[in-house]
């Protein structure tokens, strides 16, 4: 230590001040510290007992995206072999069609009427 | 894994450390920052009892928080979350001044603590024993009525020998900024004394 440095010496001074004033704190404040910590103590192995290692997390995670990244391929690889039957495509056409539902309810009745004016116009006339 | 590196952090590690469970290490690093703590707590409040809540408050935090971080990290942590409830105290502090005055009702004296009045037993020298009263008192004081960045950053430096990045790192600001408050600090606490050295 250079004896002549005032600011080192000062600094010395200080820190001698300041641990000395944490050598007898006084039975009270000392055993609430103790208490403080014990109460921390606790609180840091519940912590650790409701969490996983850190390790454990990336593992568990690296597995999971494994999982999902597979049966995302497995989906979007495979060939889509189902087919719509034709009474359902001829469902989706009625509901999806701007007809009123009663031209579907007398088709019959429109079809027969439909080659009836087609009898009349044989020449694309008539009527 | 790798964890989250910071500026302030060193490879050292303590190899006696690996050999004791991760409860009685928390319990050997608290038991060795509480005294500091408190006393720095009690630096900026002035009342044991209220140095003693942020105390508890900072242990708390900082063992949800931190305590399944590197053994090494644990002290500039620690004293970052000090620091912040420390802040957190000045707040609510104004805060409640503010409402006293609009009340009108006095503020509450700072109680005397009983242990300075104690004599130090420990010095036998009386003349020597009589300057050392008198710079104690004088530190006590210089370093209560620092304003609290300069208190924290001289706290820090000058008796948790932290380093500019580490004391920049727990005050949440530019290492320009410590050096700036460390630096008034002493030469506000060095004027004070100065008639006692010369």
């Amino acid at each position: 230590m250079n004896a002549k440095d005032p600011e080192k010496l000062f600094l010395e001074k200080v820190q001698d001040f300041l641990d000395r004033g944490t050598e007898n704190l006084g039975n009270r404040t000392e055993r609430r510290l103790e208490e403080i910590r014990g109460q921390a103590l606790m609180a840091a192995a519940q912590k650790r007992s409701s969490f996983l290692p850190p390790r454990r997390w990336v593992l568990a995670g690296s597995f999971a995206m494994v999982t999902l990244a597979a049966v995302g391929l497995f989906l979007w690889l495979s060939p889509s072999t189902e087919t719509l039957p034709a009474g359902e495509i001829e469902d989706l056409e009625i509901i999806t069609s701007q007809e009123r539902i009663d031209f579907y309810q007398n088709l019959d009745f429109y079809r027969w009427l439909g080659s009836k004016e087609d009898h009349l116009r044989p020449n694309g006339k008539g009527l | 894994m790798k964890s989250v590196r910071y500026g302030w952090q060193t490879e050292t590690k303590d190899p006696m450390e690996s050999n004791l469970d991760s409860k009685e290490m928390m319990n050997r690093f608290l038991a060795e920052v509480e005294r500091r703590a408190f006393q720095m707590a009690k630096f900026a409040t002035g009342h044991r009892d209220e140095a003693l809540d942020l105390v508890q408050e900072t242990m708390l935090q900082f063992v949800r928080r931190y305590s399944l971080r590197p053994r090494q990290e644990w002290k500039v942590l620690f004293y970052r979350v000090l620091r912040s409830r420390i802040t957190d105290w000045y707040r609510r502090t104004f805060v409640r001044r503010k409402i006293l005055a609009w009340l009108g009702r006095p503020e509450e004296e700072d109680a005397e603590d009983p242990l300075q009045s104690l004599p130090d037993t420990g010095n036998p020298n009386p003349s020597d024993h009589v300057i050392r009263q008198e710079e104690r008192g004088l530190l006590e004081k210089g370093i209560r009525a620092l304003p609290p960045r300069q208190q924290q950053a001289f706290l820090l430096r000058a008796w948790e020998g932290m380093d500019l990045k580490q004391t920049a790192f727990i005050m949440k600001c530019s290492e320009g900024s410590v050096k700036t408050h460390y630096s008034r600090a002493v030469h506000t606490l060095r004027a004070l004394l100065e008639g006692i050295y010369s």
